[in-house]
């Protein structure tokens, strides 16, 4: 394509800088809010308005940033269950079927403990929060192991299983919490039985003690993957499964172990919203949207490139802007749904934008034909 | 029982229709995993068109126009850019997914218009469904296009060099896959189900991504296994009319899932594609390389 007397061509190219990576992340974000700007405007609201509205709730507002917090935490633990076996080149897109699997793990062990609201646990407080999340860990990787180990044994396609757990784990936990199943909590809503409230969990620094957890886990996650004998093993895997498997690493043990962190990583994001944020303590009614939430652990992990740490500040934005949407959208009258429609915009403009990982534009100053 | 049996086929109308969609832009090479993202498009935007004209055509025909052309916009993210179509499905659904709840969320309820009218018992679209298995069938086993439409999706590099246009042929199969979905989408919320609520598909898309597979791509086996999809999750919405107190109700929601897995974990076995290996388009999913 000749523009002016520049001749722009697309190379293909074999590696990207972090730079490049940068750059390409930023504008697929530019241009995913300039297209929500174009669903703002066509709800009569402007643009720039409503997207000051949502930043200014969701990071400067008093009641805003405590929720946009326990938000993003929750996407930065969904990013890592995505990041971990997307460095070994695997998609897990079941952090939804993960958490609830999670949720189930906490709720059981409180349930066998007798920690209903309104009764006192048989064993101490403190030992059964730790059981709880014990409990959370083990059910999200139970749910993460299914798709690992028939990825590793059969080559079955991750993507479509665990896309399957997702609604068969999602049905699972309305069976336990509605029309009289184990979980179910008084007054017939179809919600969770609340935890007592010994075992709400103590809060550091005025939010949840999960919130420092997150991000020494994903200190941790980058460390591994920077310098530990395993995180290495991901990466080689990833980059070539014959070549790894000529190293000595067992490729149906990478994609099971995986798998099996990744799930008890969403699982410990199902312990962080409904056991550890303040005011929530139970599985509640509309559980369903944090399952839908967490896919913004993809958009993160796909933007940072699988970078833990890359992660956070993009977690917190996109907690401040899911946070924020759903404040504006009653204070401007948009319809129900603006953080739903960013998750999808955003979504199909990073996948699009995928494309200049492996194609580079180059321009060219072409000679002045006489 | 009757009124069983019928809703069961109404079911597997939808499942049919769009996994027939599936299987057209299979054949031709290209996987779509984003198959609920399009039926939710159509079922939103269909709903949404035959609600404010009162007419169900119009409907149905905006619900066959965007499920074509958000198919197009999946064909561009893998034929033209040349991406994992499974990335790109994925993103595909996750935007149908996310735009749907926005656009749909204040028709939230019923549809208010008057039922479309039975044939025989069986919704009108039950016939159609037959009609375009038939039709698909023909197409692929007896004309030329489907010969051409087969060999895309066989090795596209011979079939480029044979005089043929993989990428037309590509994008043509895409975009009638997509049409297709979205009508599919459109019997979905104006005819089985009209209450719109945000990602009411519940995974219909998903379920008809692994009837494809499980049809070995054949239109027939396909209309068999829509039928027995069909039936399963009519009886996982009220299992207690047939057997009464086996099971929860959330249960059996979950047992066409299972089931989907199960096949799909046949179907990657060795023992599996080496006997059944051939019926599988051996392009499919996979980019151009020749370029």
């Amino acid at each position: 394509m000749k523009l002016g007397s520049y001749e722009v061509k697309l190379e293909k190219k074999a590696k990207v800088t972090g730079w490049e990576a940068a750059t390409i992340s930023l504008l697929a974000i530019l241009i995913g809010l300039a297209l929500v700007g174009l669903i703002f405007r066509q709800a009569g609201v402007n643009p720039l308005t409503g997207y000051r509205a949502m930043f200014s709730y969701g990071f400067l507002n008093e009641f805003g940033l405590p929720l946009t917090i326990n938000r993003s935490i929750f996407i930065l633990l969904c990013t890592c269950a995505f990041i971990i076996p997307m460095r070994a080149g695997l998609w897990n897109i079941g952090m939804a079927g993960q958490l609830y699997g999670g949720a189930l793990g906490a709720f059981g062990v409180a349930l066998a403990f007798g920690a209903r609201e309104s009764q006192n646990p048989t064993v101490a407080p403190g030992f059964l929060i730790a059981l709880m999340m014990l409990g959370a860990l083990l059910g999200g990787a139970v749910v993460g192991a299914i798709p690992g180990f028939l990825k590793g044994r059969f080559n079955t396609n991750e993507i479509v299983v665990t896309m399957m757990l997702n609604s068969i784990v999602f049905w699972l936990v309305a069976y336990m919490i509605k029309e009289g199943g184990p979980f179910m909590g008084g007054g017939g809503e179809g919600q969770g039985f609340t935890l007592s409230q010994s075992i709400r969990p103590p809060t550091a620094l005025g939010g949840p003690f999960t919130i420092p957890l997150a991000l020494g886990l994903a200190g941790l996650l980058y460390f591994m993957f920077a310098k530990a004998t395993l995180g290495y093993q991901i990466k080689a895997f990833g980059l070539s499964p014959s070549a790894a498997k000529y190293a000595g690493i067992s490729p149906q043990n990478v994609t099971l172990l995986v798998f099996i962190l990744g799930g008890a990583i969403a699982g410990l994001a199902g312990y962080h919203y409904f056991a550890a944020v303040p005011g929530v303590s139970k599985i509640p009614l509309n559980y369903g949207d944090f399952g839908d939430l967490s896919f913004y652990g993809i958009i993160c992990g796909l933007i940072s490139m699988g970078n833990p740490l890359v992660a956070i500040p993009f977690a917190l934005l996109f907690g401040g802007l899911t946070n924020g949407g759903r404040f504006v959208q009653g204070q401007l009258q948009l319809g129900y749904g603006i953080d739903y429609a960013l998750l999808g915009i955003l979504m199909i403009t990073l996948v699009a934008f995928q494309y200049f990982y492996r194609n580079t534009v180059v321009w060219k100053k072409m000679e002045r034909e006489q | 029982m009757w009124e069983f049996a019928a809703r069961s086929l109404d079911a597997a109308t939808v499942f049919t229709i769009a996994a027939l969609g599936e299987l057209i832009g299979q054949r031709s090479g290209i996987l779509n995993v984003g198959i609920e993202g399009v039926m939710l498009f159509g079922a939103t935007l269909g709903f949404i068109v035959a609600k404010n004209t009162g007419d169900y055509l119009l409907g149905f025909v905006a619900a066959i126009a965007i499920g074509g052309l958000i198919a197009a916009l999946h064909g561009f993210l893998s034929i033209t850019l040349g991406g994992d179509q499974v990335v790109n499905g994925m993103g595909i659904w996750i935007l149908g997914f996310g735009l749907t709840a926005y656009i749909g969320y204040s028709y939230t309820g019923p549809l208010g218009m008057e039922r479309l009218p039975d044939v025989a018992g069986l919704s009108p679209f039950f016939f159609l469904a037959i009609g375009l298995v038939i039709l698909t069938w023909w197409v692929f086993s007896k004309t030329s296009l489907g010969l051409q439409i087969r060999s895309a999706g066989e090795n596209p590099s011979v079939t480029e060099v044979s005089g043929i246009n993989v990428t037309r042929t590509r994008y043509l199969s895409v975009v009638v896959s997509g049409m297709l979905m979205g009508l599919a989408g459109a019997i979905y919320s104006l005819d089985y189900n009209p209450v719109w609520s945000v990602n009411f598909l519940l995974g219909w898309g998903f379920i008809a991504l692994a009837l494809v597979f499980f049809s070995l791509w054949n239109p027939f086996i396909l209309l068999g296994g829509s039928i027995l999809f069909g039936t399963l999750w009519q009886f996982s919405l009220n299992p207690q009319l047939i057997l009464p107190s086996v099971l929860s109700r959330y249960i059996w929601r979950t047992v066409p899932f299972i089931i989907t897995i199960a096949v799909l974990v046949l179907m990657s076995t060795k023992w599996f594609s080496s006997r059944w290996g051939a019926a599988k388009p051996e392009a499919l999913g996979l980019p151009r390389k020749d370029e």
